[in-house]
């Protein structure tokens, strides 16, 4: 009896065994060595190296500007491109939610950014801030923004700022995607009864659709706040990080580290920190979504 | 998995030609990549497929951009090649690890080791003083100058001092949106800080007898500062802190700025859209002590130690890099060559190309190599001095400043190097 009550207990387990093993072996593993470099001397083509050399690096990373210079710059990359995203995907997913002829056509249009590779997209936006041949310098100083119609890629101060624009550009259509998708399923008649009972179009926004809108919200600004601090393609694409390392963010201080200098140990120990940075933040992300969701 | 498989499927269809003996695949990486450059090692290649029946070769071709880092993984991995084409800043890296094959016995015994001219095999010897490698061109910095623009600004000839460059700049950049020089601030501007450095400084001599990095001295400074200050006077575009090589070239055909500091291979671009007669080439401007100190680099075939088919490898080179190969291989890259013979190849005999014989026939004109032989040299001229040279360019910091960042990572490798041997 007792033995076949254990059989049961047991019997989920193997069905999701499979499933673990799979996921240890191609996720789990693969982290755990990559963490493991982060207190060694990995260099790659290096015979001299391979060393235990305990929390060097970690020393080394908290008197490096480069690195305090690379996490500012994350933290002012991900937290403008997924407010200018979400903010406007939802302002997009709230207008395509309404009928009106041609939705179809201005869905699909809208949807366009997303199919195209981050590389071409990259390397469109750096064209379009080149005043040789791009008229975005020229708007933006008719528009008082810069003092001349030079390439907003080359002033330290806000280059930044272009890769952001690219960025924005690229994944509004994923917010508005998952919040257009989220706002189909709230029922119509609560806003008919809502209506009825003398509620304006404000009080129906943030008493309706916030709430019921929340949990997708929380889910997809952290998805995409984990990728954005990951995401380095634009940056690579378009300044490589400079001029003087002014759009450098982690995943591309990562990038030179590992690939350039060949210095996996020490690009590791930036990834370590990266990860628990964004660990961090995902829990914190999820506890507040908890509370949000019980208060509902 | 896949391209196992096709292999496999490939290897069963072909099996019933196939001779009787084993056939051998060799694996040949090219690492500066084109689509028209691999058409022609293709080419060279099946040349020697067919001399030596049952012998594949597979190519790989990567893309120079990203080939540094995918090479590096690639060996890492054990995933060596037999053959690789290797330039000049990755070779003691790979000689350090221990992966390259010495060319000495080979060359010993080859009839044409004597036709290669001198330079080719002081370039050969940069390691250790032994030949890793067989440089198949040079590739030699020279003043590509925009004829048009000259007469615009009412300058009759290219400068021949930093002084007159300094001027003729000066003047082409008073024409309104043009500017002096095309200067590259971006990946590969450490050529240009080197040769103004070099051209002040009198000299290309990069460490002291004790190891320690000149670059930090008065004179270098005063060069680097010389070029920081170009571009702070406006005499070079605002955009080219950010420029490198597509930049620096289209930024020369386009007219936007009317000397630019390039290689052989950058005259292919030029001359697609420019006349012959609309720009020249000059050899470098001189410093105040009447020399100038153009960079030189140079690419060639290394073999790998790992291979299991040496001779077959060497021989492989010796059907690209033969005299008759190296002519139609230097003729699609645009180097400079290797072989005292093809000097007088009718492809050398254009008008632009004088300027570089000019240059190279010129004593006061010291073709420079850069101390490409150190070890972390690539992360110094790609990442290093392109973050703090924007950086002095941006008036972040002075140059002096970064001379002496420079001179530090210097030291430490040599230092290392030396320790090492």
């Amino acid at each position: 009896m007792n033995w076949r009550r254990a059989q049961l207990a047991a019997e989920p387990y193997c069905y999701t065994l499979p499933a673990v093993l799979l996921i240890c072996a191609v996720i789990l593993v693969p982290l755990f060595i990559g963490l493991t470099y982060a207190f060694h001397d990995v260099r790659l083509l290096d015979p001299t190296s391979g060393d235990f050399v305990g929390l060097d690096h970690f020393r080394e990373l908290r008197d490096d500007p480069a690195f305090w210079n690379a996490l500012r710059n994350t933290l002012t990359w991900t937290i403008a491109s997924v407010a200018l995203q979400f903010s406007l995907g939802l302002i997009l997913a709230l207008l395509l939610n309404r009928v009106f002829p041609g939705r179809a056509l201005v869905q699909l249009l809208v949807f366009l950014p997303w199919a195209i590779p981050s590389f071409l997209s990259g390397l469109n936006w750096a064209w379009l801030f080149n005043p040789v041949v791009g008229p975005l310098p020229f708007w933006l100083h008719a528009l008082n923004i810069l003092s001349a119609p030079d390439n907003l890629l080359s002033d330290p101060r806000h280059a930044l700022w272009g890769p952001i624009a690219a960025n924005v550009w690229w994944g509004i259509p994923f917010f508005a995607i998952t919040l257009l998708a989220a706002l189909q399923s709230i029922p119509a008649d609560i806003y008919e009864a809502a209506a009825i009972d003398g509620a304006g179009p404000w009080v129906r926004f943030r008493s309706i659709t916030l709430p019921y809108l929340a949990p997708t919200m929380a889910i997809t600004i952290l998805l995409r706040t984990v990728w954005i601090a990951n995401f380095a393609d634009l940056i690579v694409i378009m300044t490589k990080g400079g001029p003087a390392d002014s759009t450098q963010i982690l995943a591309s201080y990562i990038f030179t580290q590992a690939f350039q200098r060949l210095d996996f140990g020490y690009a590791s120990a930036i990834a370590t920190v990266l990860l628990a940075l964004l660990l961090a933040y995902a829990l914190a992300l999820l506890a507040l979504r908890s509370v949000f969701v019980r208060q509902r | 998995m896949t391209r196992h498989a096709a292999r496999w499927l490939l290897a069963a269809c072909l099996l019933p030609l196939a001779q009787a003996q084993a056939d051998i695949t060799l694996k040949l990486v090219e690492v500066l990549t084109s689509p028209e450059r691999t058409e022609t090692l293709k080419g060279l290649v099946s040349a020697f497929e067919a001399q030596n029946p049952g012998t594949h070769v597979e190519i790989t071709s990567l893309a120079w951009s990203s080939a540094f880092e995918k090479f590096a993984t690639m060996v890492s991995a054990g995933d060596s090649p037999d053959v690789v084409e290797m330039p000049d800043r990755w070779l003691s890296l790979y000689v350090k690890n221990g992966n390259l094959e010495s060319l000495e016995p080979y060359l010993a015994q080859w009839s044409e080791t004597k036709g290669l001219n001198d330079r080719a095999l002081e370039m050969a010897r940069a390691v250790d003083r032994t030949a890793y490698l067989l440089p198949y061109g040079l590739y030699l910095r020279a003043l590509f100058y925009n004829k048009i623009l000259f007469k615009q600004a009412g300058i009759a000839a290219p400068p021949k001092t930093l002084d007159e460059f300094r001027a003729d700049a000066k003047k082409i950049s008073a024409i309104p949106g043009k500017s002096g020089y095309c200067l590259r601030g971006g990946p590969g501007g450490l050529n240009a800080w080197i040769m103004f450095g070099a051209a002040m400084a009198g000299n290309n001599v990069f460490f002291s007898p004790d190891g320690s990095s000149t670059l930090s001295g008065a004179d270098w400074i005063k060069g680097t500062a010389w070029m920081v200050d170009l571009y702070k006077e406006g005499l070079a575009p605002r955009d080219s802190v950010n420029w490198g090589f597509n930049e620096t070239v289209a930024g020369f055909y386009s007219g936007a700025c009317a000397m630019v500091d390039q290689d052989t291979d950058a005259l292919i671009a030029v001359a697609e859209r420019m006349q012959p007669d609309q720009y020249g080439v000059a050899p470098m401007p001189k410093g105040p002590g009447g020399k100038a100190f153009p960079t030189v680099g140079y690419v060639g075939w290394s073999i790998f130690k790992s291979g299991a088919h040496k001779d077959l490898s060497w021989k492989l080179i010796k059907v690209l890099n033969d005299p008759a190969g190296n002519l139609i291989w230097i003729k699609r890259v645009g180097a400079l060559p290797v072989y005292k013979a093809s000097e007088k190849s009718p492809i050398y005999s254009s008008d632009q190309l004088k300027g570089w014989f000019a240059e190279l026939a010129d004593p006061d004109e010291v073709p420079t190599i850069m101390p490409t032989n150190l070890p972390g040299f690539a992360y110094f001229a790609d990442s290093l001095v392109v973050k703090t040279g924007q950086q002095a360019l941006l008036g972040q910091i002075s140059p002096e400043v970064m001379n002496r960042q420079w001179a530090a990572y210097l030291t430490k490798a040599k230092l290392k190097q030396v320790g090492g041997k």
